[in-house]
C-alpha cells in the first residue's frame, strides 16, 4: 500500500515536471493553431517552430492528418489551402461551383509547399494551391504553377507591393490576398508609449530590468542555430540585405550582399542589440511566446502569427513599426504575402483561371479571407475597408509599409541556415564584418552548388 | 517424464511410417480447401490484373511486366503440387523486394540522376513549360469578353471548338484555329457586361462542357495576323469569361535546340540540364530537366570540400553517438530490468508503466521539451540545478545534452527487452551460481548477462544502425548545431545524416540525386559496421 502511494507520488511529480517542462517551452501546445498560421516566415527557426506546434496539434487532436490530401476525382475545382484559410474558402468554392454549376473541393494540406510538389510531380495535385509568395520560384523551377493573365484593369486594383511579389521573372502567378510583416507588439501596461527609437527602446526597456519590472529588455526569436527572417529588419537598416536587383527590379541570386559595408553597417547594430541585452541567442520562438505572454518583456518583435498567444494571455498591446536607429538607420522587415497559384498541371485548368480571376479579385472575397486570417489584405479596396474598422490592421499596415518584399527566388533557400547562424554568432560576440563575410562566400557556394 | 513422452511418440511414427498415411493425407485434400485456394489465387491475379491496368493507363511497362512476372509466379508456386518450401517463402521474399530491396535499387538509381528540384521533368516538359509561362498580353491591347462554342448541330464533346468574343467596342466576333472573323450583330443575345451569351448557328458550352474539354482547349488559340498575313500573336482565354492577346516571348528550336527570347534577343543553350545564355552572362532559365549523369554524385561528394573537412569529425562522433547510446540506454535498461524482477518488489505494474512512458511518448513532443529544458537562460535544467552551462551552446555540453535525451529517449527500449529475456533465463542457473557461492554482482556479470547477450545481441546491432541514423532526434534537439568557427555546414552534434541532409537538401536546390548518392554511402559504411557486430555475436552464441 506504502508503495504504491509512493508510485502515485511519482507519477504525479512526473506530469509536474512535464508540465513545468511546457511551461518552459512556451504555450507551443496553447497556440498551435496560431503559429501554424505562419507559412510565409520561411526561415528555418520559425518553419521548425511552426512544424513543431503543428506535431503537437496532431499529437494532441487525432482529428489533425499530417498526411497529403487525396484529390476527389469527381470535383471539378480542387483547392488546397491550410486549416485556417480552408474554411472560409468552402464558403466561397460552394458559392462557385453553384453559380457555375460544378461540384468543387477544398482540402485541408498540413505542407501545402512539400505536398503540392509531391503531389504535382506525380499529376496527383489539385488545380488551385493558397501559400506564401517566396515559394514561387520554386515552384517555377518544377515548372507546376502557370500564369495568372490578369487584365491591367484588374492589376491596378492591388496593392503595388503585394502585386510586385507575385511576380518571378516578369510575370504574374497567382492573386494575392495578404500580406504580412514584422512589426513591434507592446505591452502597454508595461510600456504605455512606442518608442521613437531604438536607442529609446533599449533604454527604456533596460529601466524595466533595472527595476524589476520586467526579465528581459525586448525579445525577438534568435536562438542558437540563428533566425534570419528575424535578423533582417537590422542587417537592411543601412541598405544591406541579401541579394541585388537585376535590371528588371527582380531578385538577382548572382549578387548577394550579405557582406557588403551595409549590411556589416546593420551587423554592427545587431552586435550594439545584443550588448544592451535586447537580443539573445537562448530567446527562441516559443520562448519569446511565453516571455511575453507571462508579461515578463515589454516589447517583442514578431508577425501576425503571435497574436492570438498574446490575446490568449489577456495581455494588453499595442502595434507599431519596428523602431529606427538614431543615427538614421531605417529598419526594413520582409514582405510576405498570401496569393492563390493555378496548378500548371490542373485537371480543370478553366475553371481555375476563371475562380482565381474572376472571385478571388472580389472585395468580398478578400474581406471574408481577411476574417480567417486577420492580415491585412491585398486588394486596396478590401485593405481601406478593413482599415477603417481596425486599428490592428491599420497598423499592420504600418508596420509594412516600406517593407521589402520576400526574395522568392530559389536561391533563397540557400540562404536562411548561414545567414541565420551568422546573425546568431553575432549576437553571441563574433565580430560583425568577418562574420557576415564568411556568411556571404557560404551563401555564394551554396547557391553555385 | 519426459523421456517416456518422446518414446512414445517414436513408437506412434513407426507405425505410421510403413502405411504411409501421412502421404495419403495430402493428397486427399477436402473439397472447399481447393475452391478457397483457387479462389484466393484467382483473386490475388484479378487484383494484379486491376493494378496492370492502371499501370498502362500511366504508361509505365517496367511495372506492367513485373506485375505480370509476379502474376506468373504466384500461379506456378500455389496452382500446382510442385515447390512445396516455395509456397511459404514466396510471401516473405516477394515483401522482402518489394519493401527493401526495391527502395535499395531506387535509390541507386536516383544516385545516378540530377534529380532534384528544377530538375524533375523531362526535357520536352521544361521546354513546354518555358514557352508556356513566357506569354504575355501583347502591350496596348485590350480584352474580349469570351464565351465558347461549338457550330450548332455538332456534339459538344467533339464539335470544333470556337471563341465568341466581344471586344472593347461592342463588336462580335468568331474566334477559330483559322483566325478571327465577324459575327453579324442580328439575334446575338449579350450579357450586361456585353460578354455574348447565345448567337444563331452556335451551341454555347456550359462550364461543366467546357471543363471536359480542357484538353482540346488547352492547344486551342486564335492566331492572330498582321497585314502582311504572318501570324504574330494568339487569342487565348483566361477562364470562362474573357480572353486577351498574347504571345510567347520565349520561342524554341528545335533543330538547334536553343530557345530565343524575343524581348532581350537573349539566345539559350541546353547545357548541364538547363537552358543557359549562349554568352555566358545572366542567370539559367528556372526549368530544368532530368538527366543521367553518371558518377558525378559520387565525385561531388568526395571532392565536397565540406564533406571532406568535417567526414573525420562527424564519422567518430557519429560512431561515438552511436555506440554509447546503445552501451549507456542497454546497461540503463537492463539495470530496471532486473530491479524489476525482483520477485521482493510490489507494484511492478505502475513502476513498468511510468518506465515504459518515455518510449510511448512521440518523440517529436519529447525532443522539443528537452531542447527547451536545456536552454541556458531560461530551461528548467539550469534553473532548479543552479547551473549556468550553455547546454545547446558549446560543442561539447550540446554533446552531452543529446546524450542524456537519448538515454532518456532509449533506455525503456532495453528495460522492455531485458524483461522479457530475463523471464527465459530459468530460475536454477541463478540458483546453481547462488550455490557455487558467486555473490549478486558474480550472478549478474557472469551468469545472466552472457545468457542476455545471446539473445540481445543482434537485437544491440539493430539499435546501433537505428542510432547511426537517428535523424529526428539530433534535428529536433540541436539542428546538428552548434556550429562553431563561423561557419554553418559543418555542426557538432552533426550525424552524417543530418550533414548530408543539410548538405543534399539544404542548398539553393535540394538535390535528389546527390542525397540518395551520399545514403548509398552510408548504407555501406552501417553495412560493413554491422557485418563485424553480426561476426561478434555469433562468437557471443558460442557460450550455450
Amino acid at each position: 500500500m506504502k508503495r504504491t502511494t509512493g508510485a502515485v507520488a511519482i507519477v504525479s511529480a512526473a506530469t509536474l515536471l512535464l508540465s513545468a517542462c511546457g511551461g518552459d517551452s512556451g504555450e507551443e501546445t496553447a497556440d498551435a493553431g496560431s503559429t501554424a498560421e505562419e507559412t510565409s516566415a520561411e526561415d528555418d527557426a520559425a518553419a521548425e517552430d511552426e512544424e513543431a506546434a503543428e506535431d503537437e496539434e496532431a499529437a494532441g487532436d487525432e482529428a489533425a492528418s499530417t498526411e497529403a490530401p487525396v484529390r476527389d476525382e469527381n470535383a471539378e475545382l480542387v483547392i488546397w489551402a491550410d486549416d485556417v484559410r480552408a474554411p472560409i474558402l468552402t464558403e466561397w468554392a460552394e458559392q462557385f461551383g453553384e453559380e457555375y454549376g460544378i461540384t468543387t473541393q477544398v482540402q485541408v494540406a498540413t505542407d501545402v509547399r512539400q505536398q503540392f510538389k509531391d503531389a504535382a510531380n506525380v499529376d496527383q495535385g489539385p488545380d488551385i494551391v493558397v501559400g506564401a509568395h517566396d515559394w514561387l520560384g520554386e515552384f517555377v523551377q518544377n515548372g507546376i504553377v502557370e500564369p495568372v493573365q490578369m487584365s491591367s484593369d484588374t492589376q491596378a486594383l492591388f496593392t503595388e507591393d503585394s502585386l510586385a511579389a507575385t511576380q518571378f521573372d516578369g510575370q504574374i502567378y497567382g492573386v494575392p490576398y495578404a500580406t504580412e510583416s514584422l512589426g513591434l507588439i507592446r505591452n502597454t501596461a508595461l510600456a504605455p508609449d512606442a518608442p521613437a527609437s531604438m536607442e529609446e527602446l533599449a533604454s527604456f526597456g533596460n529601466g524595466l530590468v533595472d527595476s524589476g519590472d520586467a526579465d528581459q529588455a525586448f525579445v525577438t526569436p534568435v536562438s542558437n542555430v540563428g533566425d534570419a527572417y528575424h535578423a533582417y529588419p537590422y542587417l537592411s537598416a543601412y541598405g544591406g540585405g541579401i541579394f541585388g536587383k537585376n535590371d528588371d527590379g527582380g531578385w538577382d541570386p548572382d549578387n548577394v550582399i550579405v557582406g557588403s559595408e551595409e549590411s556589416i553597417q546593420g551587423g554592427e547594430k545587431i552586435a550594439w542589440m545584443a550588448e544592451e541585452g535586447l537580443l539573445n541567442v537562448n530567446v527562441d520562438f516559443p520562448t519569446m511566446e511565453s516571455l511575453f505572454a507571462e508579461g515578463r518583456t515589454p516589447y517583442m518583435v514578431a508577425g501576425p502569427w503571435a497574436i492570438p498567444n498574446v490575446e490568449g494571455a489577456e495581455i494588453e498591446y499595442a502595434i507599431d513599426p519596428i523602431p529606427d536607429f538614431e543615427d538614421g538607420g531605417e529598419t526594413v522587415p520582409f514582405l510576405g504575402v498570401q496569393m492563390f497559384y493555378v496548378a500548371s498541371g490542373a485537371q480543370n485548368p478553366t475553371l481555375a483561371q476563371e475562380f482565381v480571376n474572376t472571385y478571388v479579385t472580389t472585395e468580398d472575397m478578400q474581406l471574408a479571407l481577411f476574417e480567417a486570417g486577420q492580415r491585412p489584405p491585398a486588394l486596396q479596396s478590401a485593405l481601406d475597408t478593413v482599415s477603417a474598422e481596425d486599428e490592428d490592421i491599420e497598423a499592420w499596415s504600418a508596420a509594412g509599409e516600406g517593407a521589402s518584399p520576400m526574395p522568392n527566388i530559389p536561391a533563397m533557400n540557400a540562404v536562411w541556415q548561414p545567414l541565420g547562424q551568422a546573425t546568431s554568432d553575432i549576437v553571441g560576440g563574433a565580430d560583425p564584418a568577418e562574420r557576415l563575410e564568411a556568411a556571404q562566400e557560404e551563401i555564394v557556394s551554396n547557391i553555385g552548388r | 517424464m519426459s523421456e517416456t513422452r518422446s518414446s512414445e511418440v517414436d513408437q506412434a511414427l513407426d507405425r505410421l511410417e510403413p502405411t504411409g498415411e501421412h502421404l495419403e493425407f495430402s493428397s486427399h485434400t477436402p473439397w472447399w480447401v481447393q475452391v478457397v485456394k483457387w479462389g484466393l489465387i484467382l483473386l490475388v491475379v484479378a487484383v494484379l490484373g486491376w493494378m496492370a491496368q492502371q499501370v498502362i493507363e500511366a504508361g509505365h511497362w517496367l511495372m506492367v511486366s513485373l506485375i505480370g512476372f509476379i502474376a506468373l509466379c504466384i500461379i506456378a508456386v500455389y496452382a500446382t503440387k510442385r515447390a512445396i518450401p516455395a509456397k511459404y517463402l514466396f510471401p516473405g521474399v516477394l515483401l522482402m523486394l518489394l519493401l527493401q530491396i526495391w527502395p535499395l535499387l531506387y535509390t541507386v538509381q536516383i544516385s545516378f540522376t540530377n534529380f532534384g528540384d528544377g530538375h524533375i521533368s523531362s526535357k520536352e516538359e521544361a521546354v513546354n513549360s518555358i514557352v508556356a509561362n513566357s506569354v504575355r498580353e501583347v502591350e496596348g491591347s485590350s480584352r474580349y469578353g469570351l464565351n465558347i462554342a461549338v457550330p450548332e448541330g455538332s456534339n459538344v464533346a467533339t464539335g470544333d471548338l470556337a471563341y465568341l468574343l466581344t471586344d472593347a467596342e461592342g463588336t462580335y466576333y468568331v474566334g477559330t484555329l483559322e483566325g478571327l472573323e465577324e459575327l453579324p450583330a442580328d439575334g446575338v443575345e449579350a450579357g450586361p457586361t456585353g460578354r455574348i451569351i447565345s448567337a444563331p448557328g452556335w451551341t454555347t458550352l456550359t462550364p461543366q462542357e467546357v471543363n471536359e474539354r480542357s484538353d482540346d482547349l488547352a492547344d486551342f488559340g486564335v492566331p492572330v495576323f498582321n497585314d502582311a498575313g504572318e501570324q504574330t500573336a494568339g487569342i487565348r482565354q483566361v477562364g470562362l469569361s474573357e480572353a486577351f492577346i498574347g504571345t510567347p516571348t520565349r520561342v524554341y528550336d528545335e533543330e538547334a535546340d536553343t530557345i530565343t527570347d524575343t524581348v532581350t534577343g537573349t539566345v539559350y543553350v541546353a547545357e548541364d540540364a538547363n537552358f543557359v545564355p549562349e554568352d555566358g552572362e545572366g542567370a539559367a532559365l528556372p526549368q530544368g530537366w532530368r538527366e543521367f549523369v553518371g558518377l558525378q554524385n559520387y565525385t561531388d561528394a568526395f571532392t565536397n570540400a565540406t564533406l571532406r573537412e568535417g567526414l573525420t569529425k562527424v564519422f567518430v562522433w557519429n560512431v561515438f553517438f552511436a555506440a554509447f547510446t546503445v552501451v549507456a540506454t542497454f546497461l540503463l535498461g537492463m539495470a530496471i530490468a532486473l530491479l524489476m524482477n525482483d520477485e521482493r518488489l510490489k507494484g511492478k505494474g505502475i513502476y513498468r508503466s511510468i518506465l515504459i512512458l518515455p518510449y510511448a511518448l512521440p518523440i517529436y513532443v519529447t525532443a522539443l521539451v528537452w531542447a527547451s529544458m536545456f536552454n541556458q537562460d531560461f530551461g528548467l535544467i539550469n534553473n532548479l540545478l543552479g547551473l549556468d552551462i550553455n547546454w545547446l551552446g558549446s560543442a561539447w555540453w550540446a554533446r552531452v545534452a543529446v546524450l542524456i535525451t537519448n538515454l532518456w529517449l532509449g533506455f525503456p527500449y532495453w528495460f522492455i527487452v531485458c524483461t522479457g529475456a530475463l523471464q527465459a533465463i530459468p530460475s536454477d542457473v541463478k540458483e546453481a551460481a547462488a550455490i557455487d557461492g558467486a555473490g549478486a554482482f558474480m550472478t549478474v556479470r557472469r551468469v545472466i548477462m552472457p545468457l542476455l547477450l545471446v539473445a540481445v545481441g543482434p537485437l544491440m546491432i539493430a539499435s546501433f544502425a537505428f542510432n547511426f541514423n537517428n535523424f529526428g532526434l539530433i534535428w529536433l534537439l540541436t539542428e546538428g548545431g552548434p556550429f562553431v568557427g563561423g561557419q554553418s555546414s559543418i555542426g557538432s552534434t552533426d550525424l552524417l545524416i543530418t550533414l548530408a541532409y543539410r548538405l543534399a537538401l539544404g542548398g539553393a536546390a535540394p538535390n535528389f540525386g546527390f542525397a540518395s548518392a551520399i545514403s548509398v554511402i552510408i548504407f555501406f559504411l552501417v553495412a560493413v559496421i554491422s557485418y563485424f557486430g553480426f561476426t561478434r555475436t555469433a562468437a557471443l552464441e558460442d557460450v550455450n
